[in-house]
């Protein structure tokens, strides 16, 4: 069926391919959206493997299903995508030459499960740590006058940078070929479905009380803080109620993205406007 | 002279603002760096060293995570490019990134409700097969955008002064800025839940709150959440495959040559 495209991707010199993650990787912000976050660069990182994975006209809807699996939400510091990108490009290869056994749902939950550990190692790497490190050598030289201090800032952040992109890369892609074959000969794939669900779901719910915030500035009298009855019951719970709401909203599919969108920026300006709530 | 000054400042914030989009955030798009690119190019490079520290300084312990984040770096090179324009102090240049910083705040939060726009464009591309052009809209579309916000408040700010920023800063009533980024705050939300939906059910729905649950009481942060996710992804993995064994949770092809054993 896609076999020329199979082989094709299988032929396509190793080296190309981690070139690929590698700017893949670095252009993980092109598009960056309170949405779904980092969803087009991603898509754009697995889009030539797509491409070569499915040449024909015959299997553009194929195609198109692989796409929108890579338009979901995802975020992750630029660094880390690489090792994401490598496994989710040797699990779309195993996929393309089994379609019927293998489960294209555990791609998603994989990068569900990888997003979450990844970013915060990442971020803690980079911005935490090297950024740090590299800024302080680089503003001591420089308040005594020496350029040699942003040089050396920079040659710290990039020599930091490219290997360890390149090398998650590189790692992520062949340990995930290997590992994706293992899944595909026993019922292993249940079992990192199994994993991946929960850890997945367990970083989604701790996303959602994390890394947006909602109060409410609602008081009544000098005595009655909403905010604090709502926090002595539960913290977070606006966050909570308003991503319930969200996919509630979804599942009755109903109301048209774009709707959603533009309501919560009109909600927005009036509950913000009487001091309901504020982020 | 003023102008050529002023279009090399903006080629300089253009350089940075792709930094963090399209070369992986290499820490060029930092005050340090960019000030003294700055100096260097504008040939006064002790004053971009010197603005360069002090707005590093400020800033370093500010870290941008997932939605929010507010970005000092524009502030800092439009601050040091009139310093060393108009021979003003050091003072000035941070006096002047203030107003530049809400500017650019201003500016991106417009931008970043463009952005969900494109997002959507996108999804309509792929479903149409136009595949090259959902893949333009990523790679061009989303970086113009970006260069655009850019470009625009740097040229009016370095050529026309900085009154020009702190009386376009001051004309947005506070309403409606604080109004559309708490819109954004919601939209977020609207992320989480899609991506919630894909993958939820009635039996996997504890493991939800089970992560809500211990982020909103222990306050710790997503990694510690996400790490603490993988063990008891990986305990409940070996209750249910093992049954037994703490030994058999080591390694996937370990628990597999038990698995044999016990058939």
């Amino acid at each position: 069926m896609s076999a020329k495209g199979l082989e094709a991707q299988r032929n396509y010199p190793l080296n190309k391919k981690l070139k690929e993650i590698f700017w893949g990787s670095w252009c993980m912000q092109t598009n960056w959206n309170y949405e779904r976050q980092m969803n087009t660069a991603f898509m754009y990182g697995m889009s030539r493997t797509i491409d070569r994975l499915y040449p024909d006209a015959d299997e553009v809807e194929k195609k198109k299903a692989v796409y929108k699996r890579h338009l979901e939400f995802f975020n992750i510091t630029p660094q880390c995508a690489a090792l994401v990108f490598g496994i989710c490009m040797a699990m779309e290869e195993e996929y393309a030459e089994h379609p019927d056994t293998f489960d294209p749902a555990s791609i998603s939950a994989v990068k569900v499960a990888l997003m979450g550990p990844l970013s915060g190692i990442g971020d803690a790497l980079f911005q935490g740590t090297i950024r740090i490190i590299a800024m302080s050598i680089g503003i001591s030289l420089a308040q005594q006058g020496s350029i040699i201090g942003p040089i050396l800032a920079a040659l710290i952040s990039i020599g930091t940078s490219a290997p360890i992109t390149w090398f998650l890369g590189k790692f992520g892609y062949t340990k995930g070929q290997e590992f994706v074959r293992q899944m595909a000969e026993s019922n292993l794939m249940e079992k990192v479905m199994f994993v991946c669900s929960i850890a997945g779901l367990f970083v989604i719910g701790g996303m959602s009380a994390t890394l947006s915030s909602l109060t409410t500035p609602l008081q009544f009298g000098e005595a009655l803080v909403l905010q604090n009855v709502l926090d002595g019951i539960m913290p977070n719970m606006i966050p909570l109620a308003m991503t319930w709401l969200m996919y509630f909203i979804i599942k009755s599919g109903k109301v048209k993205p774009m709707t959603v969108i533009i309501g919560c920026f009109v909600a927005g300006i009036i509950l913000n406007y009487f001091g309901i709530l504020a982020c | 002279m003023k102008l050529v000054q002023t279009l090399i400042v903006v080629l300089i914030s253009v350089m940075m603002k792709l930094d963090s989009r399209m070369f992986g955030r290499l820490n060029f798009e930092r005050p340090l760096l960019t000030c003294t690119i700055c100096g260097l190019l504008l040939g006064n490079l002790q004053v971009g060293l010197q603005v360069g520290a002090t707005m590093e300084l400020a800033t370093l312990g500010m870290m941008s995570i997932g939605a929010s984040g507010i970005d000092m770096n524009m502030g800092a090179l439009v601050g040091c490019a009139i310093c060393i324009m108009t021979g003003a102090d050091i003072e000035t240049a941070i006096t002047i990134a203030v107003p530049m910083t809400l500017l650019c705040t201003l500016i991106e939060t417009v931008a970043s409700v463009v952005r969900i726009n494109f997002t959507h464009m996108c999804d309509d591309a792929v479903e149409k097969g136009d595949f090259r052009k959902a893949k333009r809209i990523d790679i061009v579309y989303g970086p113009v955008l970006y260069v655009l916000c850019t470009i625009i408040p740097v040229f009016l700010s370095v050529y026309f002064g900085a009154s020009v920023v702190e009386a376009i800063a001051s004309s947005v009533p506070t309403w409606v800025t604080a109004g559309v980024s708490l819109g954004a705050n919601i939209i977020a939300y609207y992320g989480f839940a899609m991506l919630l939906s894909t993958m939820v059910n009635k039996n996997t729905v504890v493991y939800f709150f089970a992560g809500f649950l211990l982020a909103a009481y222990s306050g710790l942060g997503l990694t510690a959440i996400a790490l603490i996710g993988i063990v008891l992804a990986m305990i409940l993995y070996t209750v249910k495959y093992t049954g037994t064994g703490v030994q058999a949770a080591s390694a996937a092809s370990a628990v597999d040559d038990l698995e044999d054993l016990d058939n």
